[in-house]
């Protein structure tokens, strides 16, 4: 009687549970195959984004660097000349940099920005070997222009 | 009471622009009575005939006169203020133009009381025949001791320069215009209590005397009659005293220069022009364009003295009288005055350089059929930020008409920025529009 | 200046405070006495007030002296311009006035671009900082706004953007009131209104620098700092600018070890709030790509990187006695100078250390009896033989200060009419060469008539000047002629020969120059006759001697041994080159012209291996002779005596 009460009744019982939840969806995703889409408000990876004429929103103003609570952003300018043009009107950023392992992505440098040009993106996949990588330049953060986007 | 000719006695006549002329009418009595007398004596004579300027401020003159240092340590300059620009006013043109020997007389005697070395009269650019009369005036005066070394064999030398501007508003107001007299930007300077009275250092630093070519122009009767025969002039008035030359325009069978003494009714001095011409009276601005309009009612009431206008809330100005008939579009009336004080804003203060040009900005939408609710309110609320705020006068200059414009005829604005047209549809208004 | 007792007050009512305040004195800066503050744009107070913006509007009104009733005014005034009298009453704060402020800003705004972002005053800019505190939240105009040139540059340092300009004349009001020049103007009226130079020709003025930093926007910018950081991205530090002897107060604002913009820092004594452009606009060397970083030792024909203690032993080597010399340039640390000295003269035995290139440059007759502050007190200025704008162009404000204020007069005579003439009362241009003779005509040495003709100038006019000039404050340099200077000290008023080299003045402190001259020693070298020469900071080629005597004294020299922060073009000669620190990289002490020692902290770290010369001349000496070395330029400054 006690082997029945207490091994096969509980062993029956948790086996009950079990077979209840078979019915029950999956919550575990096969990272890295698949992948949880992400709340749309989600802030992960930064993205400096463009105009639909393929020039830069960024007008290399700081803005961000001086809301960043970590300090993690740096921004060096220059002047758009005729040649170069690389934003409407005066000012483009010239180096723009975003050390990740010091961003805490409050989301503020998305706030600040008076053109709408850095946003928090869906990206989540940050993780590298070296720390050098982790410094994220104007180039990687920029996203493709729409034409090439296409391709 | 009927046009009462004191200054613009001898206008009508030719003769008198001559010395001889002017001498036989009368003239240059009252300068030979004034070298006879003592300084402070003429002062006195002034104060009594309760002489007030004529420019459009109304400040007593004697007060000025009387501020200049008795112990003389510097020289003393004596300005004439014949930069008349103010949009409706031509009396001081007529004055300099047809009895350039009374300005001269009158700025002699000034120049005599208050001990000046050197007269100059500001003339308006644009004024070359004026300019041209007073230079022939001078020069015969010159060649009769008139001015000079000794006038009239006694101690007293004085010069007189003509000094024509480049056409600025701005340069009417007395401090601009010693600005621009000395060669400086046409500027508004800071006045008391921010800076010295002129009298005290008004041009080159120097104690100065600044009045208009009117006020010039009554001294010499002054003198010659005596001070308080002149304020017998216009005694039914509370504070106003002698004549005032009004220039009539606008819609009116007779427009001109009209003399009148003071406490004469409004109404009287629109039927001396001769009634208002092509319909029904609308609208009267009785001081020049920058003071307050007034509607026919108040018209009808309004007697012509310094305070007395205050009760139909305008101001008497520089005389500027113009009268619009039934076929006057008051928005497009208001939109053109807007245009020209935004364009004669010197620039300086804040206030008039952005407040004007927002004011023509807005009636240019309204007029353009562009107008939007609340337009009025905004018109008056920019308005009131230029009022009392500016620098100089010009300020309030720009302020008042559209003040005025929208609180008396609110439904033509309504109109206007609900419908985007003109109310007045009449054949005639039609007619005038370009 | 006027004793404490003499200062007469008047009773004002401040908010309902009464308090008195020195008669004549201007509301706006009366009511800072109660800690209150007026928003201003167009009063500086340094200029005169115009009242020209409005901002600064108050409700004002009179007390009754009799029975004490207040009686306001119905219109606001502007409190920049308004002095104070008895009885004055003040409202600083009311639902009026919060409505007139609002108004005003508004006004601005409404033709303002806003584009803050882009902006180089942004984060500092009084509109921004008087929108936030007293503007309106949003804006009711919603017409076109007046367009007008952007980015246009005024001269090679200095952007104009008239859309931003708000017409405060500041920038105005500087060139005619300060520098004098007048170089900037309105044109146009009304709306149109906007500053701008004579016919849009350069803006030439050699203070155009300082429009920059009083423009209450960002219509006036720096070229060299166009784009380069934001307010916020910058670290600022106090520094003293070392391209002339004026010993200005600066801003140092730095950003990742870099220089990117000087601004004026007040100093009542020197600079006031100014700067001249050769010291705001020259600070490109500590950028410069030909930084010097390691130390260098000549191989065959090939300078090649080595390092100190290679250097070092080569040093010792080398220098031995009298027949060795060092020059040092005018402009390095008195720590420097002080350890050059015993280094050299103590350790090494040699005599012949000096920084003179110019004969004239006589340790003696560099009297200075004014500080730059009390020029503008001086009832009467004699500017001899100098540029002032050129070699002291702060003593040069304050002598136009002077006259412009308490009208000094100022009589100047040199080799060619200048900027000081402009206001000078007497102008005496001599031909070069005969400032010994006309310093004579000043003493009674020789006759007007005699020193007129030699030196070509009218008899009436040296007569005049002569007249005029007596008990003169004289204004010279150390470069003047010798002999001229010492006839002018022997006047009877004061006598300032300001030295020019930035601290040329604690080099004669430090300095003992009982050897050879500098020129001396490059002539010796020509000859042969010096074994080894070590130049500390100086191109020998832009000292303004004739390059070949210059390249014979480096060819002839057995060894040459070059300390710079640069690769000059002196370095090319040399046999060991040192890396040396700019003043912003050490810390250190200068000395002005005036006399006045202010010290410099290491504000951005070195460039590479560079080090403080004194502390290769300290490394250097303990090698000779082992003992405890300084460690701090503070201790340096203490042990010597000329600095005490």
């Amino acid at each position: 009687m006690a082997i029945l009460d207490k091994i096969v009744k509980p062993m029956i019982a948790g086996l009950g549970i079990t077979s209840k939840r078979l019915g029950h969806s999956r919550p575990t995703v096969m990272y890295p195959e698949d992948k949880r889409e992400q709340f749309p408000r989600t802030r992960w990876r930064h993205v400096l984004t463009r105009h639909d004429d393929g020039l830069e929103k960024c007008i290399g103003c700081s803005l961000c660097a001086g809301a960043c609570p970590a300090r993690c952003i740096y921004v060096d300018a220059g002047e758009n000349t005729e040649e170069n043009r690389l934003s409407p009107g005066e000012r483009h950023a010239v180096r723009y940099e975003i050390n990740m392992l010091r961003c805490i992505f409050c989301g503020y440098c998305q706030d600040a920005c008076p053109t709408g040009a850095i946003v928090l993106r869906k990206d989540f996949e940050l993780a590298n070997y070296d720390r050098e990588e982790f410094i994220f330049t104007k180039e990687m953060l920029l996203e493709p222009a729409l034409s090439e986007r296409s391709k | 009471m009927a046009e009462y000719k004191l200054l613009l006695k001898h206008s009508d006549d030719p003769a008198t622009q001559t010395l001889a002329g002017y001498k036989k009418a009368g003239g240059y009595s009252g300068l030979a009575k004034a070298l006879k007398m003592e300084r402070q004596a003429v002062i006195d004579e002034v104060k009594t005939s309760g002489l007030r300027g004529r420019g459009g401020a109304g400040f007593p003159s004697w007060i000025k006169w009387n501020g200049l240092p008795k112990e003389k340590v510097k020289p003393h300059y004596v300005l004439c203020n014949a930069d008349e620009g103010e949009p409706g006013t031509f009396k001081d043109k007529m004055l300099m133009e047809t009895a350039p020997f009374q300005l001269i007389e009158g700025m002699t005697i000034a120049g005599f009381a208050v001990q000046g070395d050197v007269g100059y009269i500001y003339i308006r650019g644009e004024f070359i025949d004026a300019a041209k009369a007073l230079r022939k005036a001078i020069d015969e005066a010159y060649a009769n001791n008139l001015l000079g070394k000794n006038i009239l064999g006694t101690d007293f030398s004085y010069d007189l320069h003509i000094h024509l501007g480049a056409g600025s508003y701005e340069c009417g107001e007395e401090s601009a215009l010693m600005s621009s007299l000395m060669g400086e930007r046409g500027m508004p300077r800071l006045k008391f209590p921010h800076a010295p009275l002129p009298t005290v250092s008004g041009v080159w630093e120097r104690p100065t005397l600044i009045n208009n070519v009117e006020s010039y122009s009554c001294v010499p009767h002054i003198i010659d009659k005596g001070g308080e025969w002149y304020a017998t002039l216009g005694a039914s008035t509370k504070n106003s005293r002698g004549t005032k030359i009004f220039s009539v325009s606008g819609h009116v069978n007779k427009p001109g220069n009209y003399e009148i003494e003071f406490g004469t009714p409004l109404k009287e001095l629109l039927e001396m022009a001769g009634g208002v011409k092509g319909g029904k009276l609308k609208a009267c601005i009785p001081g020049g364009s920058s003071m307050p309009v007034i509607k026919p009612d108040a018209v009808d009431v309004a007697i012509i003295g310094y305070e007395e206008m205050g009760e139909v809330k305008s101001m008497v100005g520089s005389g500027g009288c113009m009268f619009f008939n039934e076929h006057t579009d008051i928005v497009m009336l208001a939109w053109r005055t807007a245009h020209f004080y935004a364009n004669e804003s010197c620039g300086k203060c804040t206030p008039c350089r952005e407040g004007t040009r927002w004011m023509v900005q807005i009636m240019d939408r309204i007029v353009a059929g562009n107008g939007q609710k609340g337009d009025m309110e905004l018109l008056t609320e920019v308005a009131n930020n230029v009022e009392g705020r500016s620098f100089c006068a010009l300020g309030d200059a720009a302020a008042w008409p559209i003040k005025a414009f929208i609180r008396q005829f609110p439904e033509e604005f309504e109109y206007w920025i609900e419908h985007g047209k003109s109310p007045v549809t009449s054949k005639e208004a039609l007619a005038l529009v370009p | 200046m006027a004793a404490a007792t003499d200062i007469q007050t008047v009773n004002i009512i401040v908010n309902g405070i009464e308090l008195a305040v020195p008669k004549g004195e201007l509301v706006v800066e009366a009511v800072k006495r109660l800690g209150l503050e007026i928003p201003i744009f167009c009063y500086h107070p340094r200029l005169k007030p115009v009242g020209m913006c409005r901002m600064c509007l108050v409700e004002t009104g009179m007390k009754n002296p009799q029975d004490g009733t207040i009686r306001m005014m119905p219109k606001p005034a502007a409190a920049c311009t308004l002095p104070v009298s008895e009885g004055l009453v003040i409202n600083t704060e009311s639902d009026a006035l919060k409505k007139d402020r609002k108004g005003v800003l508004e006004f601005l705004l409404i033709n303002h671009p806003l584009d803050c972002p882009i902006c180089d005053r942004g984060g500092e800019c009084p509109l921004q900082n008087n929108t936030l505190f007293y503007g309106p939240a949003t804006s009711r105009f919603i017409e076109q706004k007046r367009h007008n040139v952007k980015a246009y540059p005024l001269s090679d340092y200095v952007t104009l953007d008239l859309e931003r300009c708000i017409q405060c004349a500041r920038c105005i009001r500087f060139t005619e009131e300060i520098s004098g020049d007048s170089q900037l103007a309105f044109r146009f009226r009304g709306n149109k209104t906007h500053p701008i130079t004579f016919n849009e020709t350069k803006f030439t003025s050699k203070f155009s620098g300082n429009v920059i930093e009083i423009c209450p926007v960002g219509a006036l910018t720096n070229r060299k700092y166009r784009f380069r950081a934001r307010p916020w991205d910058l670290q600022t530090s106090e520094a003293v600018c070392l391209n002339c002897s004026n010993g200005c107060n600066i801003w140092f604002d730095h950003r990742a070890g870099k220089v990117v913009r000087i601004n004026a820092r007040t100093n009542e004594a020197i600079n006031e709030e100014w700067t001249c452009d050769k010291g705001k606009f020259g600070h490109d060397y500590y950028n410069d790509e030909k930084r010097l970083e390691t130390p260098f030792a000549r191989t065959g024909d090939e300078l090649q990187k080595a390092d100190y203690a290679t250097v070092y032993a080569k040093l010792l080597e080398a220098f031995h006695g009298d027949n060795t010399g060092m020059i040092l340039g005018d402009s390095l640390s008195n720590e420097t100078y002080i350890t050059a000295q015993n280094f050299f003269t103590g350790q090494l035995g040699s005599h012949n250390i000096d920084y003179r290139f110019s004969a004239n440059q006589a340790k003696g007759a560099s009297t200075v009896d004014n500080s730059i502050a009390s020029l503008e007190l001086a009832k009467t200025t004699l500017v001899f033989g100098t540029h002032l704008a050129d070699d002291l162009p702060i003593v040069f404000l304050r002598v136009r200060k002077g006259w412009f204020n308490q009208g000094t007069q100022v009589i100047l005579a040199t080799d060619r009419s200048d900027e000081v003439s402009e206001f000078a009362a007497h102008t005496l241009v001599y031909k070069p060469g005969t400032e010994a003779t006309i310093a004579k005509a000043f003493a009674g040495q020789v006759s007007v008539a005699d020193a007129a003709a030699k030196c070509g100038i009218s008899e009436p006019e040296l007569q005049a000047a002569i007249t005029a000039a007596a008990g003169a404050t004289v204004i010279t340099t150390t470069s003047l002629n010798h002999e001229a200077a010492e006839v002018l000290k022997a006047l009877d008023g004061n006598f300032n020969a300001y030295p020019t080299g930035a601290n040329e003045r604690g080099a004669q402190l430090a300095l003992a120059c009982d050897g050879l001259s500098a020129l001396e020693q490059l002539k010796k070298a020509a000859n042969g006759e010096l074994s080894a020469l070590w130049v500390v900071g100086v191109d020998l080629f832009s000292v303004g001697l004739p390059r070949e005597e210059v390249i014979r004294a480096l060819e002839n020299v057995d060894f040459l041994a070059v300390q710079d922060s640069r690769r000059t073009e002196t370095f090319y000669y040399a046999s060991v080159a040192l890396p040396m620190t700019l003043p912003a990289e050490q810390d250190g002490s200068y000395t002005n012209c005036e006399g006045t020692t202010q010290q410099m902290k290491a504000i951005i770290p070195p460039v590479g291996q560079a080090k403080p010369a004194w502390r290769v001349f300290e490394e250097l000496s303990i090698r000779v002779n082992p003992r405890m070395p300084f460690s701090q330029a503070s201790e340096i400054l203490a042990s010597a005596p000329a600095f005490a």
